[in-house]
């Protein structure tokens, strides 16, 4: 009997207490565009396992749209990269930095590619980065380049 | 019944509310129990765990009903006239009788509550559906829908959906595919308690002028025209079925394909229009008072100085903030990161952060073998099926959501439809505040406990905080294209097995190796601990639950005595994969 009653008087003057909330927070607009994106940590193969390869590397933070695409040009031929994949991420406007990681999940086993990268903007919009042309050997199916990482 | 019968005796005040038999007491006959499921894939426990549910949410309602009696008299003046000083309370009361009156399902069995206990943060009550179906039993035993309730905390402050043009991404709505917009109420949040009362899974109310039919028939009336005025909930010509029309779940053959079974002249269904959106609105109040989102943190009051993080919370907000990233999503207000030996000194950007961008990401769940809604395929005793595609069925989330696609709820907006492919396999961002709240008598989500089981994320893959930053930490440290339930032997599912993604699909690249210790792992599971309301304040009526606890184990293998082999999988379904514009790349 006294349980409900109390609750009702504890609810009711918490409420009284805090019914008026702050103000509602907002997302920050886009950060103003780098003048210059560079890689600061060259393009490597993170891992390769099966069909899933990842690339990653880091530039200065570009600024630009929160939400960010890597893209890798990639192909067997290095004067023909013919192919491309793009993988999001998003930015953290507060850091300095901003490390892209790609995903390609057709690629063929105990096979050499050849390969550049960039990012780009939500839009579209190129940050301008060109890498030099870099290449990476995909292991024997069953395996993974590294080898099993240890547990964490 | 038990417990409603005694609250009903003992807070049965004949104020400006009727009496407690009728409404909450009613029975009508249900259809046959619906189980299409392979044994073990519903909990032993469901049917007892609905009814512990359903009587917490019977006493909270007599609360709310004490609450109304108490309200002062209502002074309207003013031009436009308004409820002056007692307005707020009001409409915040009205929600909350509404939010937990079983009476607004179809078989009078389920309230917008028994998903949603506010010692869950307002998310899935039932430890042991968290575990295993993840989806909710419904007012049908035991339809069920196809994702975790989200927590209802600071939904409110989503905005409308929206596609900004200059980030070209889409900010804000409600669900976890965004398809509660906001167009017409101007308040996601709002519009998102208008779906599941008929919704056919959930509260299976075929109609929604059943809501305006038993919220005229509720022991509040008095209330809702108090907010809503004078015979704002009375005066509709209600054919003599509505009743009986109204207790017949969603989805029900007899009904075909009308919407609107409900027979009623042009002027009573815009009244009845009017009551449903007022419904939404009133709840939306609720939701956005300080019984929901009260930001009663350790880290609100750390934000105000009046709370000392621990060492291993101070160590996770950094990490949070830093090495983790994860408020590049999860946006904590902050203005800078920080080295270690720094301190912050930076003004906050925000004095009440949300820890959410607002926006939706793919972080790629694997497929979850035991989401109850993939074994819904044949029809129930009314003809309804709810999945004929059963594992055929892709969950793409929000690009589902913008092809108006089976699943989901229509777009209301054609110029996003083009965009489908780019958001294939998206889910909402929710907020992380109270992705840690438990019930007091078992206060962690976390094992050895004694812990309340929680389901994260859309598909409730994930069991445990620890599990989910340790999935972020290292989803592409240890893939295994297998899917769940098939790791590997040597290895261990969710430690160092991750199944492939449902959807690989515009997969989020921020996160998935961070190279974080198993100890900072921990650290910021203790900071997003601090993101739990009811430091400052009691958290209302976080000590409801009456169930069980669990005990024992590990945080890091949490549940995983509840994992099943997935089945081989048949390609996606036409109703899924083959609508325009087409995903890109095709899946499988």
């Amino acid at each position: 009997m006294t349980r409900p009653i109390l609750k009702l008087v504890m609810t009711t003057a918490i409420a009284a207490a805090m019914f008026s909330n702050p103000v509602a927070a907002q997302v920050p607009p886009p950060a103003e565009r780098a003048k210059r994106v560079r890689i600061v940590k060259a393009p490597e193969l993170e891992m390769a396992a099966g069909q899933l390869t990842i690339i990653r590397w880091t530039t200065n933070n570009p600024g630009g749209t929160d939400d960010h695409y890597g893209v890798v040009h990639y192909g067997t031929d290095p004067k023909n990269l013919n192919k491309t994949a793009k993988s999001p991420i998003r930015l953290n406007q507060g850091h300095p930095t901003t490390t892209f990681r790609v995903r390609l999940d057709d690629v063929e086993s105990r096979t050499t590619y050849y390969y550049r990268v960039d990012s780009e903007e939500s839009t579209g919009k190129s940050d301008g980065v060109k890498s030099p042309i870099s290449k990476f050997t995909t292991p024997a199916r069953g395996e993974r380049t590294p080898g099993n990482p240890a547990r964490g | 019944m038990r417990v409603l019968l005694q609250t009903c005796a003992v807070v049965a005040v004949p104020l400006l509310l009727v009496s407690c038999t009728g409404a909450n007491a009613a029975d009508p006959a249900s259809p046959p129990m619906y189980n299409p499921y392979p044994s073990g894939i519903l909990p032993a426990d469901v049917t007892s765990e609905t009814a512990r549910v359903q009587g917490e949410v019977q006493s909270i309602f007599q609360q709310a009903l004490a609450e109304a009696n108490a309200l002062p008299p209502a002074n309207v003046t003013g031009q436009p006239p308004t409820q002056q000083a007692s307005g707020y309370r009001a409409i915040m009361t009205l929600g909350k009788l509404m939010n937990y009156d079983v009476n607004m399902s179809a078989l009078k069995n389920m309230a917008c509550a028994s998903c949603h206990m506010p010692y869950a943060g307002f998310g899935g009550p039932i430890p042991s559906v968290n575990l295993t179906m993840v989806a909710y039993p419904g007012t049908y035993h035991f339809r069920a829908g196809k994702r975790t309730p989200q927590r209802y905390t600071y939904s409110p402050y989503f905005p409308m959906l929206q596609l900004d043009n200059t980030a070209n991404a889409f900010f804000g709505g409600n669900f976890w595919d965004g398809r509660s917009t906001g167009y017409l109420l101007l308040s996601p949040d709002a519009e998102q308690a208008q779906h599941p009362p008929v919704d056919t899974q959930e509260m299976g109310l075929p109609d929604t002028a059943c809501i305006a039919w038993r919220l005229s028939q509720s022991q509040y009336v008095a209330v809702f025209e108090r907010v809503w005025g004078p015979s704002s909930l009375t005066g509709i010509s209600w054919p003599s079925n509505t009743e009986q029309i109204c207790s017949t779940p969603g989805g029900a053959a007899t009904f075909g394909t009308n919407v609107t079974p409900v027979s009623l002249s042009p002027v009573d269904r815009n009244r009845a229009n009017v009551i449903f959106d007022h419904w939404g609105q009133s709840l939306s109040a609720f939701e956005k008072s300080v019984d929901v989102s009260p930001f009663s943190s350790k880290f609100d009051a750390y934000m105000k100085g009046k709370y000392t993080m621990t060492t291993d919370e101070l160590a996770g907000y950094d990490l949070f903030k830093g090495k983790g990233n994860c408020n590049s999503c999860h946006l904590d207000g902050r203005g800078t990161t920080l080295s270690p030996g720094q301190t912050d000194t930076s003004t906050a950007a925000q004095v009440n952060p949300l820890f959410t961008c607002f926006g939706y990401t793919n972080e790629g769940l694997p497929l979850n073998p035991r989401d109850a809604f993939y074994y819904q395929t044949t029809p129930d005793s009314l003809g309804f099926t709810a999945n004929p595609d059963g594992f055929g069925y892709r969950d793409l989330g929000m690009g589902t959501f913008l092809r108006s696609g089976f699943g989901s709820a229509p777009s209301p907006n054609a110029e996003w439809t083009s965009q489908a492919p780019l958001r294939d396999g998206r889910f909402q961002v929710s907020s992380a505040r109270n992705a840690g709240m438990a019930p007091s008598q078992c206060p962690t989500t976390e094992a050895p406990g004694p812990y309340f089981q929680k389901g994260f994320f859309h598909n409730g893959y994930i069991k445990s905080l620890k599990q989910l930053v340790h999935f972020y930490n290292t989803r592409d440290v240890y893939p295994f294209p297998v899917t769940s339930g098939h790791c590997p032997a040597g290895t261990t599912e969710k430690v160092d097995c991750w199944p492939m993604p449902e959807v690989k699909n515009n997969l989020d690249m921020t996160v998935g190796k961070l190279g974080l210790t198993d100890l900072e792992e921990n650290q910021i599971v203790a900071f997003l601990q601090t993101l739990t309301d009811g430091y400052t304040v009691p958290y209302p009526n976080i000590n409801t639950f009456t169930g069980q606890c669990s005990t024992g184990g590990s945080a890091s293998t949490q549940g995983n005595e509840s994992l099943i082999p997935t089945p081989t999988l048949p390609p996606c379904s036409s109703n899924v994969c083959a609508i325009p514009p087409l995903p890109n790349p095709a899946i499988p």
